[in-house]
């Protein structure tokens, strides 16, 4: 009995010694998990920032994973619900929201991202940047990028078809039907070159802003009423169900993506709905038909008949840091991304993203990128993205009224109904 | 008082071994399968969110919600709509197509080419879901190779027969997705089971007369009577759990009413918008029909068992 309390006595003496040696050995050495989506450009750089970053932090390993933009938004959360999610993660602010009104994003260590206080941060980003990402007295990211979507021409493509793309470009909806009426290439039914098709996933981005210059709204002023002004939603969906295989024929979301095929310029798309980093991935993807300057931006269109002149909403991709890491952790973590960050112009001229600092929004470097005019008018035309707990939600039941009325043949009338008896359940449910 | 040696009998030394060798297979089944079944209904009684960190005991709200509510939009009645067709629309022809492929196979005399025939239908099924939905995507295009033979079929020239757009077409879509990916899978079980029937039988049957299609009718069938059933229940709970083609579909464009089957709203529900909760109710009632629909199979088959 005696020889059994003793060897107990020992073991509770000499197990603090491992248990402490243990989480000193934990602060020694950090992993941290950079989840991000994919970016060949933006990739190359930041393979190059982490291998700097761990030079000057040897106790640092860095664990990246890249996904499609899409694919991360189901990844992080699957892995937050497991209780793994990364360190590091950059969703659309609309995806990011999420987390942050759950609590599971941890504030900014302003020093560590290398500013001396708040204030100093918040000075050095264009107004309003980082509202989204505010909540109390804390700030929760850093923006990635701030992107807006203007529409990228294909003059090769206009040439083709016997128009003139500096005069004939759209610049309503209503030319924009009739333009790609003009530019549709056809065997029998099926659509061998499109004029233009819209980012079918993103529709909180690109189709609500629509809707918004019809007078229509997703909300009204107090958040109470849900899908506001349904002659404005009538008319936009009356719009995306011409637009489609049982209307016009102009395009569909089972067509292939847009904007992945106007880079080739294979004469298959004449234009596309997309961001200034488009301009690298062309250069990138096909560099001859970067440089042959064949290819334009023009402003986001109107409806003729439009109330508002809205363009395409503007969103961030916020960098975050998983709060259930521990201090060490998360102090590496907001210092990578604040090195990373530290080279706004790198991004902007390397990858064509734009960090929405106010030294990168007035350099030079951003003025003298192709078409960035036509960006920052459209960015003032525009407003930030919906982004809410339920915004994942709303994305998806935007998409099925569009599904409905394009692809299903259903009513304007009736998608409108039942997206409103929809959104609303969401908000009166909270 | 000298200690009585218990005896066992031979066969009391059998179940014990077997008892044994079944003890792996019973914990991997408690954990993987039964923790799992019981976790969702302890998690389907409860507030939980994705996201959410805390939770609150409801009782039978996320029920009563899926069979009153319309899950913003995408409704369990729907789902259960698109479950139930997909189903009916496959693992009928699944089991009778296998079925006569099987007896076909098995009228070829030499082995080399009958094992050719098996690999080549079996070789679907080893590929991933998600690959084949994904070859499938290309197919169904209407530039693809499935739009262009219904025009030479039908003699039409450039016609959009909308294989990924029409509502029906698009079930009809998924349901040649699975049937091509699983065919071979269940020919294989059939051939098994057609190999196990005693040629002695056909043999004494021949030597009575009996031609091919009696034989077929008479003896195969009836004696298959066990494999039928396996074929049949393994098939149906498949296709009740079918999710990667409709997935993958989706995330291709296509719309999610005509195909969210069950398994797909599932995911939908409890990932994508992170109402765990409600999303293991409507695993608990998938678990349910499951259940009942496989029960009455069994019932339907009468299956006793087949001696030779």
């Amino acid at each position: 009995m005696k020889k059994v309390l003793l060897t107990v006595l020992a073991i509770l003496l000499i197990a603090p010694t491992f248990v402490f040696a243990q989480g000193e050995k934990e602060d020694e050495n950090i992993t941290i998990e950079f989840w991000t989506h994919e970016d060949a450009n933006r990739q190359k750089l930041e393979e190059r920032y982490i291998a700097e970053f761990i030079e000057t932090h040897p106790n640092v390993t860095v664990n990246v994973t890249r996904q499609s933009s899409t694919k991360m938004i189901e990844l992080v959360q699957t892995a937050f619900a497991a209780g793994q999610g990364p360190t590091i993660f950059n969703l659309s602010i609309n995806d990011e929201y999420p987390f942050m009104d759950a609590g599971l994003v941890a504030p900014i260590d302003y020093e560590a991202v290398g500013y001396g206080s708040k204030a100093e941060l918040v000075d050095a980003y264009v107004d309003g940047m980082l509202d989204p990402v505010t909540v109390g007295s804390d700030i929760y990211g850093l923006p990635l990028e701030l992107t807006n979507w203007s529409l990228f021409i294909n003059k090769n493509v206009f040439k083709d078809a016997g128009l003139d793309p500096e005069t004939d470009y759209p610049k309503t909806w209503e030319e924009m039907l009739e333009v790609s009426k003009k530019l549709v290439l056809r065997d029998g039914d099926i659509l061998t070159r499109r004029g233009f098709d819209f980012r079918y996933p993103y529709y909180l981005e690109s189709m609500v802003p629509m809707v918004e210059q019809l007078g229509g709204a997703l909300f009204n002023e107090d958040g109470t009423e849900a899908i506001i002004g349904e002659d404005a939603w009538v008319s936009w969906l009356s719009y995306m169900k011409n637009w489609g295989p049982n209307g016009e024929n102009l395009g569909s979301p089972t067509y292939k993506n847009a904007r992945k095929l106007f880079n080739s310029n294979n004469n298959d798309i004449a234009m596309a709905m997309t961001g200034l980093y488009q301009e690298a991935r062309i250069n990138n993807d096909n560099p001859d038909f970067y440089n042959s300057e064949e290819w334009m931006v023009v402003p986001f269109p109107t409806f003729e008949n439009a109330v508002k002149d809205v363009a395409a909403c503007y969103y961030g991709h916020y960098y975050m840091v998983n709060s259930e890491e521990n201090e060490a952790t998360q102090k590496a973590a907001w210092e990578l991304i604040g090195y990373m960050l530290s080279h706004g112009e790198e991004y902007l001229t390397n990858v064509n993203i734009i960090q929405p600092t106010k030294a990168l929004m007035n350099s030079e470097a951003y003025h003298n990128m192709p078409f960035s005019d036509v960006f920052t008018t459209d960015f003032e035309r525009g407003h930030v993205v919906y982004f809410g707990a339920n915004s994942t939600e709303i994305q998806n039941l935007l998409r099925n009224a569009v599904e409905s009325v394009m692809l299903q043949d259903e009513s304007p009338e009736k998608a409108y109904l039942n997206l409103k008896a929809s959104v609303q359940e969401l908000i009166d449910e909270e | 008082m000298s200690k009585k040696t218990k005896k066992y009998s031979i066969e009391q030394k059998e179940a014990r071994w077997g008892l044994l060798f079944t003890i792996p297979c019973v914990v991997f089944f408690a954990i993987f399968s039964f923790y799992p079944i019981i976790n969702a209904f302890i998690t389907s009684l409860t507030d939980a969110k994705v996201l959410s960190r805390t939770r609150e005991f409801v009782g039978l709200k996320n029920y009563i919600y899926l069979f009153t509510k319309d899950n913003g939009g995408f409704s369990l009645a729907n789902s259960m709509r698109a479950t139930l067709t997909f189903t009916i629309g496959t693992f009928i022809p699944m089991v009778v197509i296998s079925l006569i492929i099987a007896v076909l196979l098995m009228q070829l005399r030499k082995n080399k080419y009958r094992g050719f025939f098996q690999i080549a239908y079996y070789m679907p099924a080893v590929l991933s879901s998600v690959v084949a939905a994904s070859i499938w995507m290309i197919l169904f295009d209407p530039r693809g190779l499935f739009n262009q033979f219904s025009n030479f079929i039908l003699l039409t020239s450039g016609k959009d027969y909308g294989w990924l757009v029409n509502s029906s077409m698009l079930q009809a879509s998924t349901m040649i997705v699975y049937f091509w990916k699983y065919i071979g899978y269940f020919v294989i079980l059939f051939i098994t089971g057609l190999a196990s029937i005693p040629p002695t039988i056909y043999e004494a049957a021949t030597v009575d007369g009996a031609n091919r299609w009696k034989t077929f009718w008479r003896i195969t069938l009836p004696l298959l009577k066990p494999t039928v059933l396996l074929v049949s229940v393994m098939a149906m709970l498949q296709c009740l759990k079918t999710f990667s083609t409709q997935y993958m579909f989706h995330q291709g464009g296509a719309a999610r009413q005509p195909i969210d089957v069950i398994t797909m709203n599932i995911y939908f529900t409890g990932i994508r918008n992170g109402r765990i909760a409600r999303a293991s109710a409507m695993s608990i009632i998938l678990f349910v029909i499951m259940l009942v629909l496989t029960l009455l199979q069994f019932k339907a088959s009468n299956s006793d068992d087949v001696e030779y």
